[in-house]
C-alpha cells in the first residue's frame, strides 16, 4: 500500500513537472514576441540594425517622442479616432443588443420565433461577404470618410444579442417586469432603469469585447477611410508596410506597434478576470 | 401571421434593393462647376501619396489668410493612392465646395491617366503660363494628347549613380568621379566592375531592382500596345537578364528597392558600392547614410553611370471643380518660376528644381557643393547635363502597377522561391486581376 | 401549451403581456432590424446582384455594369495557363494555413483544459496562466502581423539571433519559403486562439456533472478511460462548436497574411487567402469579380454557419428546458 502510494506520488510529481514545463513554454511563446517588441522600441535605428538583444536600451522615450510627433503617421490622432469609434460602437452594440434581446425575451408577439430564428441563422455570416455592397452603398450615400458606417451597424450585432438573451434568461424573472408595470413604470422606463442595471455584468463584458473588436478592425475601415485625420490605428499600422514609409527608423516602427496595442493591453491587464469569465459565458454553456 | 411578417420583410428588402439599384450606376454628372468662381474657397484639399511635397509646401508657400489646407495622404503601394484618388475625383461633382479636391499629386508612372481626363483642368484657365525655364519634358508629361497643360512639376528628376568613395578606392584604387565614371560608362563595364567588387567582398548594388529605372525609363515601346496587349521592351528584358546574372553571382541582394535590408546597406558598415537615384533620393532614401552614429556622410560621390535616365517626379495637377484657382496659380508659380524658392530647394533641400535658370546658376557656381551628403561635390552640374536628354515617351496609364508587379513577382524568382516561368505566370495573373482590359500572353 | 423561449410559465404574466404589451416587442426589435436591413441585408443582396454584371475600371472610366449572367463565376473557375484554378488554390491556402494553426490550437487547448480542471493535478497559478494565454487574442491582428514581419525580416532580431547561433545561414529568408511564411501565419493564429479555446473547453468540462466522473472512477476506470469514455463524449458538442466557429474564422483570414506579405501572398501566392483575393478586386473596383468571390465565401460560411445554428438551437432548447425546471435560479 505504502509503496503504491509513494509511486503514485512520484508519478504525480513527474506529471506536474511536465505540465508546468508545458505551461512555462506556452507562457514564453505568448510573451516573447511582445517582450522583443518592448525591447526593440527602446533601441535606436542604428542599434536595431546591429542585431538581437534581450536588454532594453535607453532610447524608449526618444522613440516615443518621434512616433508620437511623426508627421505622416499621426498616431495620437489615430488612437483618438479609434477610441471614438470603438467607444461609440461598444455603447450602441451593448445597448441595442440588450434592447432587442429584451424585446424577444419579455414580450410575446406574432413572428417572435421567426425573428429569433432569423437572428440565430445570420449570426455566423461574416462582414466580408457583404463588404462589396456595403462599400458601394456607402459611396452612393456619400458616407465614405465618415464614421457612421463604422459605428451604426453595431446596433445589429447578432452574437451580442444572443449573449444578452441567454443572460436575461438566467437573471431576469418576468415577474419583476410585471411588478414594475403594476408600479406604473412605462415599458422603456422599465428597460432602462430596472432591467439594464440587472444586466450590468453582461453589458460590461460585451462592451469590452465590442470595444476590442472595433479597435482592431481593419478590413472595412481600410475600404472606407482615406483622409489622414480620420484614419484609425490598424490602417496606420498596415501603412507601415508600404514603400513610402520605409525610410522610417525601425525604433519608431516598433513604437507604433506598441502604441497600437497598448490601450487594449492595459484594459486587459486591469480587467482580465471579468474578460476571461466573459469568454465562456458568451459562447456555449455546459 | 408569420407569413405576413415574412412577406413584409421580404418586400422591405426588395424595396431597398431596388431603391439602391436605381442609384447604383453612377456616371459623373454632366454639370460642371463654373470655370471661374467669383469667390475663392476657404478650404484647399490636396491629395498626395507621401509627405515629400508637403514639407516643401509648408516651408516655401505662404497660405493665404483664412484658408485651411487639408492633406489627404495614402500610400501608393498596390495602387492604393490611385484607387482612393480615382474615387474622390469621380465624386468631385457631388462633393461640396469645401470637400472638392483642389490639387493632387501624380507620378510619372500614371500621370497620363489624369491629364487625359476631364478631371484635370487647363492651367491657362486660371491664368498660369508655363515659363521657358521649365524643363520641356515636365510640361509634356502634364499635357494631354492635344497639348493642353494641366499642371506642373516642382522638380526635375534626372537620375545618376551615387557611389561610396571608400569602396571605390578599395576596388578601383581611385575615388575620383571622372575615373569612376570611366570605369562604368556602359553596362558591360558596369557588369565587369560588379565582378571586381564581388572579389573584394562588396555588392555592386543593394537591391535586385536597383537598376530597374535605368533600363525601364529608356524603353522604346510602351508596356501596352494599341490593341491592349502586354509587351516587353528590350530594355525590360535586358534588366531581367542583368538582374538574374547579378543574383546568380551574388553582385546584389534579393531585397526590394524600398526594403530596410537595402537601406541598411547605406550605413557606414554597408558593403554596397552603388545606389541609383535622382536628387530626391538623398532626403527620401538615404537617412541611414546621414545617421549621426553609424552613417557615412561625405563618403559619397555622384556620376552619370552606365545609362542616362530619369526616375519619378511629382507633378501638381489642377483638379477640375477647384474653387481655389488663385491659390493654384500661386502654388504653381512658387515652385516653378519663383527663383528664390527654386534656389532654396537646391541650397536647403538638395533638390533639383524645375527651373533651368536656377539650375544653370548652381551648375556654373564653383563655390556650390552638396554638403549634406556628397562632401561638396557639385551634383547640380551633373544632373543639369543629364536633364537635357530626358524625353517623355512610351508611357501608359498602367506603368506604376506593372513596374511594381513585375518587380514583386520576379523578386520571388530572384530569392529562389519559384522558377522564372512561375514568376512570369504570377505576373500575368496579377496583370489580369489588376487591369481586366489588358491582354496577357497565354492567360 | 405552446413552448416559449422565455423563462416564466405562469399564466397571469402571459395574459398581461399578450393582451396589452405585445406591440412593445416590435418597438424593441425595430432598431436592430432597421440597421440590419440597411447595413447588412441590402448590401448582401447588392453584392449578389453585382456578381452577375461585368463592372470594372479602366483608368478613371467605369466599364459596365453589363449583365453577363454567370460569366464571372465561369471566369473564377477557369484554369489559368498552367492549369491552376486560382480560387481553389486560395481556398486551399486558406484551409491549409488554418489547419496548421488549428491542429495545435485544439490539441493544446484540450490538454490545458484537462490540466486546469484536474483536481488531482491541482495546478497552481491558474489565474496567471489563463490571463497570459488569452492575452494574444485581444491583440490587433494587423499589429501582431507587423510585429512578426519586423522581427523575422532579413534585418530583424530573430534572423540575427539564429544566424549568430549558427542555426540558419545568413542568406536564409523567412519570407521566401512557403513553409516559413505559412508557419508564421499559422503560429500567429495559434497564439491568438489557443487561449480562447482552452477557456471555452474548460468551461465545458466544468459543466459536466461531477458525479459522472466519480461513478466512473468507482467502477474502476483509469484516467484515460474516464477521458475517452466520459469527458470526451460529453464535451463533443462544445468541441465541434468551437471547431466550426474556428473554421468560419479561418475562412475570413485576412489581416495577418495581408500585412505580413504586403498583400502579395508570397511566396508564389501560397499564402494568399480567399479574402485577400476578394480584397484585391474590391480595391480595384472590379465589382463583378468581387461579387462572385463574395458569393462563394457566403455559400461556404453559410453552410458552416448552418451547422453552428443547428447545434446552438438544440443546445438552446435544452438549456431553456433546464432553466424552466430550476425555477427562480439566478446565476
Amino acid at each position: 500500500m505504502i509503496s503504491d502510494n509513494t509511486k503514485g506520488k512520484v508519478k504525480l510529481t513527474v506529471l506536474r513537472i511536465i505540465v508546468y514545463a508545458i505551461l512555462a513554454f506556452l507562457v514564453f511563446l505568448c510573451l516573447f514576441f511582445f517582450y522583443l517588441m518592448i525591447v526593440n522600441s527602446s533601441r535606436s535605428n542604428a542599434q536595431l540594425a546591429s542585431g538581437f538583444t534581450l536588454l532594453p536600451k535607453e532610447n524608449f522615450f526618444t522613440n516615443l517622442k518621434n512616433a508620437w510627433n511623426d508627421a505622416s503617421i499621426n498616431i495620437p490622432r489615430g488612437m483618438l479616432n479609434s477610441l471614438i469609434i470603438a467607444l461609440a460602437t461598444a455603447v450602441l452594440t451593448t445597448y441595442f443588443s440588450a434592447l432587442t434581446a429584451y424585446g424577444i425575451h419579455a414580450y410575446d408577439f406574432k413572428g417572435k420565433r421567426l425573428v429569433f430564428t432569423f437572428i440565430m441563422a445570420v449570426m455566423m455570416i461574416p462582414a466580408q461577404v457583404s463588404a462589396l455592397g456595403f462599400v458601394q452603398m456607402m459611396n452612393e450615400l456619400d458616407l465614405t470618410n465618415n464614421y457612421i458606417p463604422l459605428i451604426i451597424p453595431g446596433i445589429a450585432a447578432p452574437v451580442v444579442f444572443f449573449y444578452m438573451k441567454q443572460y436575461m434568461e438566467s437573471v431576469l424573472p418576468l415577474d419583476l417586469i410585471a411588478a414594475a408595470r403594476i408600479d406604473g413604470s412605462g415599458e422603456f422606463h422599465t428597460f432602462n432603469f430596472i432591467v439594464l442595471p440587472l444586466l450590468k455584468p453582461a453589458i460590461a463584458v460585451q462592451m469590452i469585447f465590442s470595444f476590442v473588436s472595433s479597435w482592431n478592425n481593419y478590413f472595412i475601415p481600410a475600404l472606407l477611410l482615406d483622409k489622414a485625420e480620420l484614419k484609425t490605428v490598424p490602417i496606420m499600422i498596415a501603412q507601415l508596410r508600404s514603400a513610402d514609409y520605409s525610410k522610417f527608423d525601425m525604433g519608431k516602427v516598433y513604437m507604433f506597434i506598441l502604441l497600437a496595442i497598448l490601450p487594449v493591453l492595459i484594459t486587459y491587464i486591469l480587467l482580465s478576470k471579468s474578460i476571461i469569465k466573459g469568454v465562456t459565458a458568451g459562447s456555449v454553456k455546459g | 401571421m408569420k407569413k405576413v411578417f415574412a412577406i413584409l420583410l421580404a418586400a422591405l428588402m426588395l424595396l431597398s434593393v431596388v431603391g439602391c439599384a436605381e442609384k447604383t450606376p453612377s456616371t459623373p454628372a454632366a454639370t460642371k462647376a463654373p470655370d471661374k468662381p467669383a469667390e475663392q474657397g476657404k478650404v484647399f484639399n490636396i491629395y498626395a501619396w507621401n509627405e515629400e511635397f508637403k514639407g516643401f509646401f509648408e516651408k516655401y508657400y505662404t497660405i493665404p489668410e483664412g484658408v485651411t489646407v487639408n492633406w489627404i495622404i495614402n500610400p501608393s503601394d498596390n495602387g492604393v493612392y490611385q484607387q482612393k484618388l480615382d474615387e474622390a475625383l469621380r465624386n468631385q461633382d457631388k462633393a461640396s465646395a469645401d470637400e472638392k479636391i483642389d490639387l493632387f499629386l501624380a507620378e510619372a508612372d500614371y500621370i497620363g491617366k489624369y491629364v487625359n481626363s476631364n478631371y484635370t483642368m487647363d492651367v491657362t484657365s486660371f491664368g498660369f503660363q508655363n515659363a521657358p525655364t521649365q524643363y520641356e519634358y515636365t510640361i509634356k508629361a502634364a499635357s494631354d494628347d492635344n497639348g493642353v497643360c494641366k499642371g506642373v512639376s516642382f522638380q526635375c528628376c534626372p537620375a545618376a549613380v551615387i557611389y561610396r568613395k571608400s569602396i571605390a578606392m578599395d576596388i578601383l584604387g581611385t575615388d575620383d568621379p571622372v575615373e569612376v565614371q570611366a570605369a562604368m560608362d556602359n553596362w558591360e563595364k558596369f557588369d565587369a566592375l560588379a565582378a571586381k567588387a564581388k572579389e573584394k567582398g562588396y555588392y555592386m548594388t543593394a537591391s535586385f531592382a536597383e537598376t530597374f529605372r535605368a533600363f525601364s525609363n529608356n524603353c522604346t515601346k510602351p508596356w501596352v500596345d494599341a490593341d491592349n496587349n502586354l509587351q516587353f521592351d528590350p530594355q525590360i528584358t535586358a534588366w531581367m537578364d542583368q538582374t538574374e546574372n547579378y543574383i546568380k553571382n551574388g553582385y546584389t541582394l534579393t531585397a526590394g528597392i524600398w526594403d530596410t535590408e537595402k537601406t541598411n546597406e547605406m550605413f557606414k558598415a554597408g558593403k554596397t558600392f552603388c545606389f541609383f537615384g535622382p536628387a530626391w533620393y538623398y532626403n527620401f532614401c538615404m537617412n541611414n547614410a546621414m545617421d549621426p552614429e553609424n552613417g557615412c556622410v561625405g563618403d559619397w560621390r555622384i556620376v552619370k553611370g552606365p545609362q542616362a535616365y530619369f526616375w519619378g517626379g511629382t507633378w501638381l495637377l489642377a483638379a477640375t471643380g477647384s474653387d481655389n484657382t488663385d491659390m493654384l496659380k500661386e502654388i504653381f508659380e512658387t515652385f516653378t518660376v519663383n527663383e528664390d524658392v527654386c534656389s532654396k530647394l537646391v541650397s536647403e533641400q538638395n533638390q533639383f528644381p524645375n527651373n533651368t535658370k536656377v539650375v544653370e546658376k548652381f551648375a556654373q557656381d564653383s563655390s556650390y557643393g552638396n554638403t549634406a551628403i556628397l562632401d561638396g561635390q557639385n551634383d547640380i552640374a551633373i544632373f543639369a547635363e543629364l536633364a537635357k536628354d530626358i524625353k517623355w515617351e512610351n508611357h501608359t496609364n498602367y506603368d506604376q502597377l506593372l513596374n511594381e508587379g513585375l518587380q514583386n513577382k520576379l523578386q520571388e524568382f530572384y530569392n529562389g522561391s519559384v522558377d522564372k516561368e512561375t514568376a512570369m505566370k504570377n505576373f500575368y495573373n496579377y496583370v489580369k486581376e489588376t487591369y481586366a482590359n489588358i491582354n496577357v500572353p497565354e492567360a | 401549451m405552446k413552448k416559449h423561449a422565455n423563462g416564466s410559465g405562469r399564466l397571469p404574466d402571459r395574459q398581461l403581456k399578450s393582451v396589452s404589451y405585445a406591440k412593445w416587442g416590435y418597438f424593441f426589435i425595430i432598431p436592430f432590424f432597421v440597421v440590419y436591413i440597411c447595413f447588412t441585408l441590402v448590401p448582401q443582396f447588392l453584392t449578389i446582384y453585382n456578381s452577375f454584371f461585368e463592372n470594372y475600371r479602366d483608368g478613371l472610366n467605369e466599364i459596365g455594369p453589363n449583365y453577363v449572367g454567370l460569366d464571372n463565376y465561369e471566369t473564377l473557375f477557369t484554369a489559368d495557363s498552367s492549369g491552376t484554378i486560382r480560387i481553389l488554390k486560395y481556398t486551399s491556402n486558406t484551409m491549409v494555413m488554418w489547419f496548421i494553426g488549428a491542429l495545435p490550437q485544439f490539441v493544446i487547448a484540450m490538454l490545458l483544459a484537462i490540466f486546469f480542471t484536474s483536481a488531482r493535478l491541482n495546478i497552481k497559478g491558474q489565474g496567471f496562466f489563463k490571463t497570459v494565454i488569452y492575452m494574444p487574442n485581444l491583440i490587433m491582428a494587423a499589429a501582431f502581423s507587423m510585429l512578426f514581419f519586423t522581427l523575422f525580416s532579413r534585418v530583424g532580431p530573430i534572423q540575427a539571433l539564429l544566424v549568430e547561433k549558427g542555426w540558419i545561414d545568413a542568406s536564409f529568408d523567412f519570407f521566401s519559403h512557403r513553409i516559413t511564411v505559412r508557419g508564421m501565419i499559422a503560429m500567429m493564429n495559434f497564439l491568438m486562439w489557443f487561449g480562447n479555446t482552452t477557456i471555452v473547453l474548460m468551461a465545458g468540462i466544468m459543466g459536466i456533472d461531477q458525479s459522472l466522473f466519480e461513478s466512473a472512477t468507482l467502477d474502476g476506470a483509469n484516467a484515460w478511460q474516464v477521458f475517452f469514455r466520459v469527458t470526451l463524449p460529453l464535451l463533443m458538442p462544445i468541441f465541434v462548436y468551437c471547431l466550426i466557429t474556428a473554421m468560419i474564422g479561418g475562412i475570413q483570414m485576412f489581416d495577418v497574411p495581408q500585412v505580413l506579405t504586403k498583400g502579395n501572398g508570397a511566396p508564389n501566392e501560397t499564402t494568399r487567402t480567399l479574402v485577400m483575393y476578394l480584397n484585391g478586386y474590391l480595391a480595384n473596383k472590379n465589382y463583378g469579380m468581387a461579387g462572385a468571390i463574395s458569393v462563394i465565401i457566403f455559400i461556404v460560411t453559410g453552410a458552416l454557419g448552418g451547422v453552428v445554428y443547428r447545434m446552438l438551437s438544440a443546445q438552446y432548447k435544452d438549456s431553456s428546458r433546464q432553466r424552466r425546471q430550476r425555477k427562480g435560479d439566478v446565476i
